[in-house]
């Protein structure tokens, strides 16, 4: 099974290789974890490094600020679409509720670029113009149509993190629409706010189940280590593991007899 | 008047039209109603339409029908073209 990789090589690795061709992927955070990073690293790397030509869809904010953000990590977004690697394109989800909305607004730019991989940031907008419970429905169609185009799809979804847990990913019967679920979230340890990336799912290959830390860095997001020495992240109380205090403790009193 | 001078000046005729050329040029990829690019340029529609109107006359900017709404899209190649032209005629301006 051909492997569509993100660029961030940790992920990647953690991914077995990367997501698998045609899957739609979830990327669902709290606020300002990092959710539109990754996605657009998903997309640069595509037409950079893969020669897969991608397509940004937002709705809220602005391809002009967009464009701006991405020159932070040295991505000149512009140049990629001069070059006809990637489109931006920025509507409003109303748009394509309409019943050939997804058709006129998306097919020009996934022609143009001949597009392999897709990104909507965010499935949220979707949800503010839809009846309750017609989401999913909604949510199913625009899936659908990226996988009859045999495109990569990332959804972004901003979770919503009260205290230490309650992610709604799964409320909105979202989670069983896609095939991978990438959860990022803050996460406070010993007083400092820290992020953490794990994969809830992955239908139909093996992943990585730890829980791991990343960084926006000025290149896009970098995955570091797991939080191998905690417990508890995801409640919001994480401990220091009692193997870990043990040996710190025990560090402790050698220093304290070498001073004496 | 040169061609070339008056679609300058039709292009710079009133400040709403500079916003939305501003905006469009910006953003490339915007494919919206009437209202809601209204909305990104602080405004609201009966006050874009005239000029809004001028610019697809123009070629500059293209329109279609997606179920029931009207869209707006720039139309990359002509506004390309009218860029070159504007160049030249600038251009033409400095050596004259």
């Amino acid at each position: 099974m051909t492997r569509i990789r993100s660029g961030i090589s940790e992920l990647d690795k953690m991914l077995r290789g990367g997501f698998m061709e045609g899957d739609a992927v979830m990327v669902a955070g709290g606020a300002g974890t990092g959710k539109t990073v990754l996605a657009l690293q998903y997309l640069v790397s595509g037409a950079t490094q893969f020669g897969e030509g991608g397509v940004y869809v937002t709705f809220e904010q602005l391809p002009d600020q967009i464009y701006r953000d991405a020159r932070n990590f040295g991505w000149n977004l512009r140049k990629m679409e001069d070059e006809n690697r990637l489109r931006v394109v920025c509507t409003s989800p109303s748009l394509l509720l309409e019943a050939d909305g997804l058709e006129q607004v998306l097919d020009e730019p996934i022609r143009e670029i001949n597009a392999r991989r897709i990104v909507v940031d965010s499935l949220n907008h979707l949800e503010m113009l839809v009846p309750e419970g017609e989401l999913r429905k909604e949510a199913y169609r625009l899936l659908m149509y990226f996988k009859t185009k045999g495109l990569s799809s990332v959804v972004t979804w901003e979770a919503s993190q009260v205290g230490g847990q309650g992610f709604t990913v799964t409320e909105t019967g979202l989670g069983f629409l896609v095939d991978c679920i990438i959860l990022l979230r803050f996460v406070e340890i010993e007083s400092s706010i820290r992020k953490a990336l794990t994969i809830l799912k992955m239908r139909g290959s093996d992943h990585d189940r730890q829980l791991r830390e990343f960084e926006i860095t000025s290149q896009g997001v970098k995955v570091v280590a797991p939080f191998t020495q905690y417990e508890g992240i995801l409640t919001g109380s994480p401990r220091r593991m009692a193997e870990y205090r043990f040996a710190e403790a025990f560090a402790e009193a050698a220093k304290k007899k070498r001073g004496k | 008047m040169s061609k070339e001078r008056e679609l300058l000046d039709r292009l710079l005729s009133s400040e709403v039209k500079g916003e939305l050329l501003l905006l469009f040029h910006r953003n490339p990829g915007m494919i919206d109603t009437m209202e809601n690019v209204a909305r990104r340029i602080g405004r609201e529609a009966k006050t874009i339409e005239t000029d809004m109107r001028d610019l697809v006359d123009l070629g500059l900017v293209k329109t279609r029908h997606i179920g029931r709404f009207e869209v707006f899209a720039l139309d990359r190649a002509r506004d390309k073209e009218l860029q070159d032209t504007i160049a030249n005629y600038i251009r033409s301006l400095k050596r004259g």
